[in-house]
């Protein structure tokens, strides 16, 4: 009873929120001007006919198609090599000695500040905007990777070899399956950083995705464009976010009972 | 009775540079092997001038930018002062602002239910995906960088600040209720200085997304620093500009991340619960 009661005020808690930043925002609207802060009924009506025409020769859902595609491109790409690298450097000393004064030399620029370069080396196409989510990825994959392994307990490991498991046996049945429980949360934070890339790598630009949206909004100065283009990349990075979550749990059963 | 030598219990002591030699031969042939495959590449012509310049050169122009202006109308350590100046003032508030609010969201409920939904719907947008609302609004100069910055800083203190303190010790928090300690002074006797580990990870996240963002603010919208330097070596195609942007770049966020580390282990460490 008295969980049911509370469960209903923390429900009516969270709609009075939603309602207080509605209401805060039509005052805000009201107050600046349709030109600086549309409301949100202007927002929502600009939405519909952004979904239902096209912006700058594309639809809105070829527009998210593009993002989406170079994304989901980079992040394979950086999941394939990151992974096994990041493991190769936490099982084996000598990769890690190879590996790691390169990698610690180039990790702390971030991976928007590769934008420039990449445009002078790769054309301003898709080539640049692949590279920058790749190598935004692609660090976090490798050091969540390397990260598991590391701090994989010495004792399963120990406890393999008194029972006769060969070095691989210890790596593949072992080691790597305890280090998976990181290695899943570097598979979450790549992707909302290669998420973030893209939208940077088209702010600065780009003639179609998500983040040209926005850039084409303040360009024509039509703010509820910008609005929903801004609300667009939050739902999909939302949606990526939580697809996400459901696969490391169909993948990862082990790890259900520490979430909760 | 058997004469007994006593042993060693540890190997005699090498010499400091030979066993450091040996512990790290590999990582500095990698590095130098790393440095001369880019050398080779350019030298060799395999990529043109124009995509990127050989590390020698770059060491070169480096210490030229010190006090060469051209091209882009400041040296190396105007534009990076005027960075570390942005990002950092926009960290501080975000760190005034931020760590408040999840303290405060963790420990009173009213204050959770009626933030978090409003919170934790604007977080899945990138804070630089705010630069056009924020130029709109705030006018293309300083205002609008330190807003998205403060924006992509502010959200790692809140979340760390806010689990942080829902870590605290429950035991303590009630046997300072039993002690007669009213509410707000367990607040800040108990709950805040258990929150402090978490608020200084939380930290350093945050340094790293207020760098981050910084970076990206000014190539989009910038007459100084760091960010437009890069960019303006692209307008250019002067690889070697960009490159000496991005060291810069990388150099300052690694001192800083090294700066907030130390300040955590001399801080964190004397005050841990």
């Amino acid at each position: 009873m008295q969980g049911i009661l509370e469960k209903n005020l923390e429900r009516a808690g969270t709609l009075a929120s939603f309602a207080i930043l509605l209401v805060f925002w039509q005052l805000c609207a009201m107050r600046m001007g349709a030109a600086y802060l549309p409301s949100p009924v202007t927002v929502l009506q600009k939405a519909v006919i952004m979904f239902r025409e096209s912006i700058g020769g594309n639809s809105m859902f070829a527009h998210i198609g593009y993002s989406l595609r170079r994304v989901l491109a980079a992040y394979l790409l950086a999941g394939v090599l990151g992974i096994p690298l990041g493991i190769a450097m936490g099982w084996n000393t000598t990769v890690h000695k190879i590996v790691n004064p390169v990698f610690e030399l180039l990790r702390p620029i971030p991976p928007l500040a590769w934008i420039p370069l990449a445009i002078l080396w790769l054309g301003i196409g898709e080539g640049p905007k692949i590279f920058i989510c790749f190598v935004g990825a692609f660090v976090v994959f490798v050091l969540n990777a390397y990260t598991g392994m590391r701090y994989t307990e010495r004792l399963l490991i120990d406890a393999a070899r008194t029972f006769g498991a060969t070095r691989n046996q210890q790596l593949f049945n072992v080691a790597i399956p305890a280090s998976l429980p990181s290695v899943f949360a570097g598979v979450q934070n790549a992707m909302s950083m290669a998420w973030m890339c893209v939208v940077a790598a088209e702010l600065v630009g780009a003639r179609e995705g998500v983040g040209f949206i926005i850039i084409q909004g303040g360009d024509l100065g039509d703010v509820p464009m910008i609005i929903v283009g801004m609300v667009t990349i939050g739902l999909i990075g939302f949606f990526l976010a939580v697809s996400l979550r459901l696969l490391e749990r169909m993948l990862c059963p082990w790890r259900r009972d520490l979430n909760q | 009775m058997p004469d007994v030598k006593p042993v060693a219990a540890h190997p005699p002591p090498q010499p400091k540079i030979k066993s450091m030699l040996r512990e790290y031969w590999i990582s500095v042939a990698s590095l130098i092997g790393f440095l001369c495959f880019w050398e080779a590449l350019c030298r060799f012509g395999i990529v043109g001038s124009y995509q990127l310049v050989p590390p020698s050169e770059v060491f070169s122009v480096f210490l030229e930018k010190f006090w060469d202006t051209s091209p882009d109308g400041a040296t190396l350590q105007v534009h990076t002062l005027t960075s570390l100046g942005l990002a950092l003032g926009a960290f501080a508030m975000a760190m005034l602002t931020g760590i408040p609010l999840g303290l405060f969201m963790g420990w009173y409920k009213p204050v959770r239910i009626l933030a978090r939904p409003i919170f934790d719907s604007m977080r899945p947008i990138p804070p630089i995906a705010w630069i056009s609302l924020a130029i709109l609004w705030l006018g293309i100069g300083y205002t609008a960088k330190v807003f998205i910055i403060w924006l992509s800083a502010f959200v790692p203190c809140v979340i760390n600040a806010y689990i942080g303190i829902t870590l605290a010790n429950p035991v303590l928090i009630r046997v300072s209720n039993i002690y007669g300690a009213s509410n707000w002074e367990t607040f800040r006797k108990i709950g805040v200085p258990s929150a402090i580990p978490m608020i200084f990870t939380g930290l350093k996240l945050s340094l790293n997304a207020a760098w981050t963002t910084l970076v990206a603010a000014e190539l989009l919208a910038a007459s100084e620093g760091l960010g437009f330097l890069i960019q303006m070596g692209r307008r250019i195609a002067r690889p070697d500009i960009i490159i000496v942007g991005m060291i810069a770049i990388g150099f300052s966020g690694a001192l800083m991340s090294a700066l907030l580390s130390y300040i955590e282990s001399r801080f964190a460490s004397s005050r841990s619960l």
